[in-house]
Parts: C-alpha cells; sequence; structure tokens
C-alpha cells in the first residue's frame, strides 16, 4: 500500500472511533434528561461522512485505481497529498463551526473540503480507463 | 468473515430503504407514529448498517496481510465487530423510535451507542497493523 494511501486511510480510522464516539454521547443524551453539547449531532455527521466514509475512499481510490503506463504509476502525489491537508483542515474548521454554532465557519470547512475533492478528482479522472492504457 | 459482513450490509440497505419508505409514507399509510420518528434510525441502517459494514468487509478482505500466521490479523476482533453493530443497530431500531415519542428508553439508547462504538475498536485494532505504507 503506497504510503500516502496508508496516511488516509489510518486517518480515517481514527476518525471513525472520534465519530462513533460522538455518536454514542448523541444517542445517550437522546435517551436521558442530559443536555446534548451544542452542535454534537453536526459534528458526528461530519466527521462520520468525510471524516471516515469519504476519506477512506479517497484512500482506497489513489491504491487500487489503474496506473498509468508511463511516467509515475499513480500519477503526481502533491495534489493528492494537498487534498489530505485539505480535506482535514476543512473538517476540523467544519467541526469547530458545528460546535460553536457558526454557520459561516461550517461553510468555510465545507469549502476546504471541496477543493480537497476537487484536487482529488484532478488526480483521479486520468486514472479511470482500462488497466495497461 | 467478508462475507457475513457483506451479506448483513446487504440486509441492512434493504431494510434501510424499505423503512425509508415507511417512514415517508407513514401519514399516507395510516402507520403509528413511532414508524414517523424513526427517521433517525432507518437513516443509520443504512450508513452504519449497509455503508459501514460494507467498507469493514471489503478492507478485511483487501487490505495488506497481517502476516504470515494471521494473514488478515485477529478473527475473533471481527466477528466481535460484527455481533456487537448489529447488535447496537437493532436495539437502536427498537429504542430510538420510541425515545422520540417520550418513553424511557434512556439505557437501551446508550448501550445502543456503546455497541457500535465497540465495533468500531474492534475492527480497528485489527486493521491498524495492516494499514501500512510501503
Amino acid at each position: 500500500m503506497p504510503p500516502l494511501a496508508a496516511r488516509f486511510i489510518r486517518t480515517a480510522v481514527v476518525l471513525l472511533l472520534i465519530a462513533f464516539a460522538a455518536g454514542a454521547w448523541t444517542l445517550a443524551a437522546k435517551g436521558t434528561a442530559a443536555a446534548m453539547p451544542a452542535g454534537l449531532r453536526g459534528a458526528h455527521a461530519e466527521l462520520a461522512l468525510v471524516g471516515w466514509a469519504l476519506q477512506l475512499a479517497l484512500g482506497v481510490a489513489y491504491w487500487i485505481l489503474p496506473k498509468h503506463a508511463a511516467g509515475p504509476p499513480r500519477g503526481h502525489d502533491a495534489p493528492v497529498a494537498a487534498s489530505w491537508v485539505l480535506l482535514n483542515a476543512g473538517l476540523a474548521v467544519a467541526v469547530l463551526g458545528a460546535a460553536a454554532g457558526r454557520e459561516p465557519l461550517v461553510a468555510g470547512g465545507r469549502l476546504l473540503e471541496l477543493a480537497a475533492v476537487a484536487l482529488f478528482a484532478s488526480h483521479a479522472l486520468p486514472r479511470i480507463k482500462a488497466c495497461g492504457r | 468473515m467478508t462475507r457475513w459482513l457483506l451479506r448483513a450490509g446487504m440486509a441492512w440497505l434493504l431494510a434501510g430503504l424499505a423503512g425509508g419508505v415507511l417512514v415517508a409514507g407513514h401519514d399516507a399509510l395510516g402507520l403509528p407514529t413511532a414508524v414517523g420518528a424513526a427517521g433517525p434510525a432507518v437513516f443509520h441502517l443504512l450508513t452504519v448498517g449497509w455503508l459501514t459494514q460494507l467498507i469493514f468487509g471489503v478492507a478485511h478482505w483487501m487490505f495488506p496481510r497481517a502476516g504470515a500466521d494471521r494473514p488478515r490479523g485477529r478473527e475473533a476482533l471481527m466477528w466481535a465487530a460484527l455481533l456487537l453493530v448489529n447488535a447496537g443497530l437493532l436495539l437502536r431500531l427498537a429504542a430510538e423510535p420510541l425515545a422520540a415519542l417520550g418513553h424511557a428508553t434512556g439505557p437501551a439508547l446508550a448501550a445502543s451507542g456503546l455497541l457500535q462504538f465497540a465495533a468500531a475498536a474492534c475492527f480497528t485494532a485489527n486493521t491498524w497493523p495492516r494499514v501500512r505504507g510501503r
């Protein structure tokens, strides 16, 4: 597994644990009279869908998509490495925004996530082809 | 192991989609209010029951081998993950609609959350050593 893929996948697995912990807290608060911390549900959703599921998919895609016949087998790593930084920075901003109840921060975080996915797509689209081409 | 996770995932996919129909149409179909309150639980049948279990199963199958003697790590951890996540989801499906209607289901919901977290922890413990860059 290339190191960059391992970085995506390990980050995703850590965020899986954090997302499920937040989810367990949300469920426990639902069933009791305990007050749910503001933004916990939104943070849980962001961590689970973007931090865990999307990030794992990106890491596995980088790993297993068909390799190029010429040049670096998986293309240039810089856009993919940058997408990892932007995705997790965006996630952090969106989660903090959700916790603080600041919608503009959530929007800003999601813009970073969008930039991350756009960068990754620029890397991945040329690799969506028949193997060997 | 992978086949069990994928089969369970497919079952939850069908249940989640069917549940979505019932939740959306509970008024028109004259179903009990509890069905309409099951929206969040049904959503998690899809995201946890189907999507996350699918990921667990394929990762267990495809990720680099942990070693010659235990290529996929400790199967007991993955069996535990399978049992815990599905038990947690069943408990959630039973308790969450009732909680939305004001019934006292606190311990059941808390247990559901803990079961699902424990499942994630078992998956992590088995998978982490298999995620290594080369």
